[in-house]
């Protein structure tokens, strides 16, 4: 039984931690080979160099921008255990995966997820006088790292993608066999640290979010090329794929800080915003970055059928747009036609209303938090997301 | 580590078990294609399976006195009834890209022997406590079993790149790698969330055990004869064992009650997966539904090649030489046959199989006991 009371973590039940998430941050869509070049936009000074995961690449190029890496330096120390830990955890295990472990581990994400985990845990550890982060605390926050990769995992088989932050898959190099058992692997690691954190609410809250995952692959697989999609359905996906991780993490913080459940709601409103957000900065990003930049093709999501905020709210204004889409792109430069009419109508501007809106109640929720540098952090993150798009 | 000649395995709590095995109950293991046949025993003659479903849970035809799986299970054919229309419709209600799959998937066969485990157990348990009526509770646990079996099966076919379960096609044949990922994480993830819904900190630990066992086990490739064993085993005893404990923890016994469940489930299950290590080596393609001896030609060695490779050191070169050389596989076999490996397993799945009866002494004399005890039987009665 792995004691939660002990420091050094006891990795003998196998804990295996696949942190893989290619880029952006919450996308896992590699792309079919369409020829489409997205409009580069130029105001976007975030330089991707290797597909790294925008949201923490540094920005470099304005001054006055905000720096990532200063953003989690607070909480840098926890990251730098947890890099150890999950490392550890992996190479425990299995020779096959501490191969792929390497691929995964190496493949430069900055650990976001678990950075978020840790800010919240540290700001509302503040409120109830807790010195130090408990073990569960930093378990957590592996758990979540592991849910993430695992999921990038599957998305990867699903996806058939072969790269992802500029290298190349676990499934493309180690096939689908790896791929799927190593997804299934982390998935039934995570769930045993997560049942032995003994706690029910977090239990069920984090079991939630694995359901959401799969609910969202599937509503998204489902969905594809129809352009009856409303808004509602598009947050609901993005939250199903993304805010729900967030979510249910920063909530989860709360608890093991032991902080009134009022606080614990407005936490969990917090990432789930904060998540929100996120997606909906990557959706336009699809459309305003180049290849070089993504590290992927442009417009992957556009050409697989799927339909983010940027294009629903094209369609409002664009009628034409609609046939193409339900060509599903048959005709020679139907494509490259469509993305033209998605820039002109204006989609991209009110997704980045969007955007916005959701940031500006996720900082809402941080309000509730006594003023701190990881408050701070927080907020800087949401506001970090947001200049990806300025 | 597993001494097969030592009774008392050690698989408290670390067993995997992964009940998902395609067929015979415990495998998944589908064919690369070799051409060898096993060589077929005459004796073999209960058991006869049509377009591969799963063989323990095939009514026994052919010898009048053999113990029909059916009648074991009708004391609880309601409760099965109930879970496949829960299953249904759970499956259904979530997405038409999962419902085609459903069909496929649910329609094939399965005699659902894993939650009539959990249902027997339930109410043999459920009669000390004084319980009337199964819980919702240990209705959600057969569900979850039988989720999680179904979508480990869903992923070692397209781990095994499998064409062929039951006799029909599989999901991963029929609609791609993508919706039997998408399907079989569903299935899962539904599963964990039951799970953590039931509310039951030592059920929900002992399923994470099993799972985690499961999964550690399938990577096993290279592991010395002793691990894979034990890794075998853990593949399919300890999920068997945790859901049957579970039952009893539902049913508010004395934990002793839950112990003796617990290994009851545990010996069960490493009873069938000798049972189906020998009848892979017994069986003949038809009869299995698939190639024969598919295990030994992947390099997945099991107890008749464990056993044997004590008695033929020269069997280990060929399995070491990945039978490369023309007629090697063949010579295994003959080598297996020969060395009496297949009887030292039979004799286990006994072993295995006496140890699971006597668990189940702590119960009350019951209808519910009897078809425990038959299902034990029935499984020897496919080596007999």
């Amino acid at each position: 039984m792995l004691s939660l009371t002990c420091p050094s973590v006891d990795l003998s039940q196998g804990g295996c931690l696949r942190l893989r998430r290619a880029r952006p941050l919450w996308r896992s869509r590699s792309a079919r080979s369409i020829g489409a070049r997205c409009i580069v936009s130029t105001a976007q000074d975030d330089v991707r160099s290797g597909g790294v995961a925008t949201s923490m690449k540094p920005a470099v190029s304005s001054s006055g921008s905000i720096q990532v890496s200063s953003l989690l330096e607070v909480v840098s120390g926890d990251i730098k255990r947890l890099n150890e830990n999950l490392k550890a955890l992996i190479g425990a295990e299995n020779p096959v995966l501490v191969s792929a472990a390497e691929q995964i581990f190496g493949a430069g994400g900055k650990r976001l997820r678990p950075a978020l985990v840790f800010l919240v845990s540290r700001a509302t550890a503040q409120i109830a006088g807790l010195k130090e982060l408990t073990i569960q605390h930093q378990r957590l926050a592996e758990i979540i790292e592991m849910i993430h990769t695992a999921s990038l995992i599957h998305d990867d088989v699903i996806d058939d993608s072969g790269i992802r932050r500029g290298k190349e898959t676990v499934h493309q190099i180690y096939g689908t066999r790896v791929a799927v058992l190593a997804g299934d692997f982390m998935f039934a690691q995570s769930s045993w640290y997560l049942a032995n954190l003994e706690n029910i609410e977090v239990i069920k809250l984090i079991s939630q979010v694995i359901k959401d995952f799969a609910s969202g692959e599937i509503k998204q697989a489902s969905s594809l090329f129809n352009c009856d999609a409303t808004l509602e359905d598009y947050l609901l996906k993005s939250y199903y794929k993304t805010a729900s991780l967030v979510a249910a993490s920063s909530k989860s913080a709360s608890i093991f800080s032991r902080v009134d459940t009022s606080i614990g709601e407005r936490m969990y409103e917090f990432g789930k915003n904060l998540g929100l957000s996120f997606q909906v900065v990557d959706d336009i990003l699809d459309f305003t970055q180049s290849t070089e930049q993504l590290g992927k093709p442009a417009c992957s999501d556009l050409s697989k059928g799927i339909l983010t905020a940027p294009v629903i709210f094209a369609l409002e204004k664009e009628p034409t747009l609609r046939e193409f889409i339900n060509s599903e792109f048959s005709e020679d430069g139907s494509f490259d036609t469509a993305i033209e009419l998605i820039h002109q109508s204006g989609g991209l501007s009110r997704a980045q209303e969007l955007a916005k809106q959701k940031a500006e109640m996720a900082i809402e929720c941080l309000e509730c938090l006594p003023e701190s540098e990881f408050r701070n952090s927080l907020e800087g993150i949401v506001n970090y997301n947001l200049q990806r798009i300025d």
